[in-house]
């Protein structure tokens, strides 16, 4: 299917007869008005920054404690160390073994994950209120005291390995290792969070003690628990718990990221995989930060855009003519400027068609002005996202640990709705010409013999990768001879 | 039919818990019941409500008594088409309407077809109740659909199966499952359907399908959050009570899936397999079955969390698998016990397989103890905690229950059953449904690999 013409065979089905028949919606009451919960916040003496916000309902609480550094703080030749180091804390102590904490944390009916991501390390925690000290005694321990020994670093490294061969199988995980790649070159962004091949080898016990004893320190971290608790007991809990957590000595190391500095060229890049059930295509660009002035406008333009099911990308290729299970885009916004993408997985007769749309379609967020009767209800999309996030102890603590990590203030949890409120169609059109006016990258994986054609058709300069030469550590993608 | 809904086979049940009692610490637990109002209309629509006035947001849901088992002969994956072209036109609405109603005012919507049943629901905020309560009524008194839409609709599902299945690797070790584990049930039948079937599928399937099957006494209303009690029954009593059922009955599925008579193996293959890996799976009752409570806990014990024994011994003592998972997949008709084991590299198929199996005779061999018995109850009470933080995750509590249990009250009662759960039933229903030897084994293993 290419396109939808409009063939006039309509049925009818079952249609009932109704005595008073309502042949339009009704319209809607008066709407009542969204509670934002207000946030309290304390600093302990030794610098670590705790955020509460009281949710009362099911006896639940979910926390995170975030190290305001994570894997843009990998040494060019370890990628993977914040997350190495993150995911270990929890594979045993001082005092617990891997196991013991793994029992111990679950006979509560408590979850604990930890790990790494851009900007920060992580400790996350869901618990029943009732057994809440008891749980952030586990995440205490495993903040304070975690030994990452070798044996533990070996297996967890194993398993890593095994993660990324399956991941590189997978179009849409692989395209998006890609896009990075091609985004921010040899800048830290350019990486794998996760780690490569390649790097993962490299990373010994020493690297992560070090990385844990300059980093995770009360004064680089901040803790954030939203839930059925006072803002009270929860402090004391948090006192008791972590108030003897000690600043290590000496001024905290910071990361400098000059990722704007130096955008590389825009690719078109494809990564043959000749097996592959479906090509996932990805166009790509540098983004914005979390703190630019724009990021409202931004929201507002990725809603219209590819930012839910009847946004402008969703609705060309899966609802209009059938390319695709689903087309999205979104600013994955960070300390420094990070990767916008917009993609859909298509199958491979389709990845060149799928590609002009989604160019095509960010280009006209520029070029032509967003009716009102489109904007409004992609504002209303993202204030109802938003206040169905906040829905959850789980929800608000991702939220709110957002606006903390970037040192955006906590009020503006209440300024969100009002901050979307306000963009207007120019703001958007003025926004899409300046961030996403000039060409995107382009990155597809899949089966290349299905699609080369067209897409050459459309791009001059595309490099073709097959998978057995691709190396995900180079800028220029391709293994040595 | 949405970007984030799923043909739910592979979708672990998780018990349903919710009164803590019993244990030690649980006992400080205050979880109050659902306690939700139930009425059937004249037309034979059952209605379940359930009032909550925290945040101004109000989930509805209708369940069809109707799923992927109900697919016509030669038709594999239509319950699921259909459950895509639900949202095209009806005689008021024109296609897409239901997305106007609910993401265009701040909600969403979506919906998932099952095996034995199709589950539509929206969120919203409550102000838009009435409107939604009329759209629903809309689509359940009258489809209309056009071939274009249908065609193009059709695409977009064949997209979905080369999402699932075609696309990741072990898509195609999901989409083997229930065709290699069941011999005569439609459930054998991929829920996802297959390119041709899809394609065979025709506008006038549709209209026969809807017919059948989308009628108000073959349907659950379930209308969780913010509204007042007075004014909800009268807009259903307004949008859905005149919906006449027509006077055929309804037909099901009555095929009886026969005992297995020994061990099966399959070897399924696929391109872009990293990992080799080996699931085995035994016939099991339904979800409405007394032993349900005892094989839900069976599944914890072994698969759920990090210190569930499969983790514990393949994955972290052994290092011979990166991956175990357990599912009790307790159905309407009848379920499947699943392990499922992604090797790690350098291990086998049969490493895996004896692993795991010696793992299900030591839950046969010793009674668990209280200690072991006490985390997983309150892992699984947790987990389901969790799930009814929100209005939309009590509502489909509820209809779970109602349709998959045939208990609505299962919701409140579930947890006293889960917990009265001894060691030594864990035990006896692991022996009895795991332990005759009559598994079916199926290896998952890259094209031109072994065998």
């Amino acid at each position: 299917m290419k396109n939808v013409l409009a063939v006039a065979v309509a049925f009818s089905l079952a249609v009932p007869v109704l005595a008073q028949e309502q042949v339009t919606p009704p319209p809607p009451a008066a709407p009542r008005q969204v509670n934002i919960p207000t946030p309290a916040e304390k600093t302990l003496a030794n610098g670590l920054r705790v955020i509460v916000v009281q949710k009362k309902g099911l006896p639940l609480v979910a926390a995170r404690l975030l190290v305001k550094t994570g894997s843009e703080a990998d040494p060019a030749d370890r990628g993977g160390l914040a997350d190495m180091t993150g995911t270990l804390l929890i594979k045993g102590t001082t005092t617990k073994s891997s196991e013991e904490i793994a029992r111990g944390v679950e006979a509560l009916g408590a979850t604990m994950e930890s790990g790494a991501g851009w900007d920060a390390s992580f400790v996350s925690l869901t618990s029943l209120s009732t057994s809440f000290s008891q749980a952030m005694g586990y995440l205490a321990d495993v903040v304070r005291n975690p030994t990452f020994k070798k044996e533990e670093l070996d297996r967890q490294r194993d398993q890593n390995l095994d993660a990324i061969r399956v991941a590189m199988q997978r179009p849409n995980s692989l395209a998006n290792y890609v896009a990075a790649r091609v985004l921010f070159g040899t800048m830290p962004y350019g990486h794998n969070v996760g780690g490569t091949p390649e790097s993962l080898p490299r990373i010994t016990r020493d690297d992560l003690v070090s990385f844990h004893k300059r980093y995770y320190r009360p004064d680089n971290a901040l803790l954030v628990i939203a839930g059925d608790i006072e803002p009270r007991a929860a402090f004391d809990v948090v006192q008791k718990q972590l108030g003897g957590w000690k600043k290590s000595g000496g001024a905290l190391a910071t990361i400098t990221l000059k990722n704007a500095a130096a955008a590389p060229p825009s690719r078109v890049v494809v990564i043959d995989m000749p097996d592959a059930g479906q090509a996932a295509v990805v166009v790509a660009r540098q983004g914005i930060r979390r703190v630019d002035p724009s990021y409202s406008v931004a929201e507002v333009a990725n809603s219209v855009l590819g930012g839910g099911y009847s946004a402008r990308l969703n609705q060309e290729i899966r609802i209009k003519r059938g390319l695709s299970y689903g087309a999205r885009s979104g600013f994955d916004v960070r300390r420094e400027i990070g990767p916008f993408t917009a993609s859909a997985q298509t199958k491979n007769e389709s990845a060149a068609e799928v590609a002009g749309i989604i160019i095509d379609e960010i280009g006209r967020l520029g070029t032509v002005s967003v009716p009102e009767s489109e904007l409004t209800p992609r504002k209303a999309v993202l204030i109802g996202g938003f206040g169905r996030a906040l829905e959850t102890s789980a929800g608000l603590v991702n939220e709110i640990a957002d606006l903390a990590l970037y040192g955006v203030s906590l009020s503006e949890i209440k300024r969100y709705v009002a901050g979307v409120q306000s963009v207007t169609a120019a703001d958007v059109q003025k926004f899409a010409t300046s961030n996403l006016g000039s060409s995107p990258s382009v990155i597809i994986v899949g089966d290349a013999k299905k699609f080369l054609e067209p897409l050459r058709q459309r791009f001059k300069d595309v490099e073709v990768i097959p998978l057995a030469e691709l190396d995900l550590s180079s800028p220029g993608l391709r293994r040595k001879k | 039919m949405r970007p984030s809904n799923e043909v739910i086979r592979m979708a672990k049940r998780l018990i349903l818990l919710l009164l803590l009692a019993n244990t030690a610490f649980a006992a400080k637990l205050a979880v109050p019941r659902l306690d939700y109002k139930h009425r059937t209309l004249p037309n034979g629509l059952e209605v379940y409500t359930l009032q909550d006035r925290t945040t101004p947001t109000v989930a509805i849901q209708v369940w069809y008594r109707v799923g992927s088992k109900n697919d016509p002969e030669g038709r594999s994956g239509f319950a699921h088409l259909f459950e895509h072209i639900m949202f095209k036109s009806t005689r008021h609405m024109a296609s897409e309407m239901m997305d106007r109603l609910t993401e265009d005012v701040g909600g969403m919507n979506n919906a998932t077809t099952r095996d034995d049943a199709t589950q539509y629901y929206e969120v919203v905020p409550s102000n838009y109740l009435e409107t939604l309560l009329w759209a629903e009524g809309e689509r359940l008194g009258s489809l209309t659909v056009d071939e274009a839409n249908f065609k193009s609709e059709r695409d977009v599902v064949k997209e979905e199966f080369r999402f699932r299945v075609l696309a990741p690797p072990y898509g195609r070790l999901f989409y083997a499952l229930d065709k290699d584990s069941f011999t005569t049930h439609p459930y054998k039948r991929p829920g996802i359907g297959s390119i041709e079937d899809l394609d065979a599928s025709t506008v006038t399937d549709v209209q026969q399908f809807h017919t059948t099957f989308y009628r108000p006494d073959n349907a659950v209303l379930v209308v969780a959050g913010d509204f007042e009690q007075q004014q909800l029954d009268g807009w259903i009593d307004k949008y859905l009570a005149p919906i006449p059922h027509p006077s055929t009955p309804i037909p099901r599925v009555a095929v009886q899936e026969p005992a297995r008579a020994a061990e099966k193996r399959f070897v399924e293959k696929a391109p872009n397999v990293p990992l080799p890996a080996v699931a085995l799976t035994w016939l099991t009752p339904s979800a409405s079955h007394e032993d349900s409570y005892a094989l839900n806990m069976a599944s914890a014990l072994l698969g759920l969390g990090d210190s569930s024994r499969l983790t514990q011994s393949l994955v972290y003592k052994q290092k011979i698998a990166q991956d175990a998972n357990v599912f009790a997949d307790l159905r309407e008709d009848l379920g499947v016990f699943v392990v499922l084991i992604t090797l790690a590299s350098g291990h086998s198929v049969e490493e895996g397989e004896k692993a795991a199996r010696a793992e299900l005779q030591k839950l046969i061999d010793a009674p668990v103890s209280a200690a072991e018995m006490e985390k997983a109850r309150n892992l699984v009470a947790a987990t389901v905690l969790r799930q009814r933080e929100t209005n939309n995750g009590r509502a489909a509590a509820i209809g779970e229950a109602v349709v998959v249990s045939h208990d609505a009250e299962d919701v409140n009662t579930g947890l006293e059953k889960a917990l009265a759960v001894t060691p030594a039933e864990v035990q006896r229903v692991v022996k009895k449904y795991m332990g005759d030897g009559k598994a079916v084994v199926i290896e998952y293993v890259a094209e031109g690999g072994r065998k």
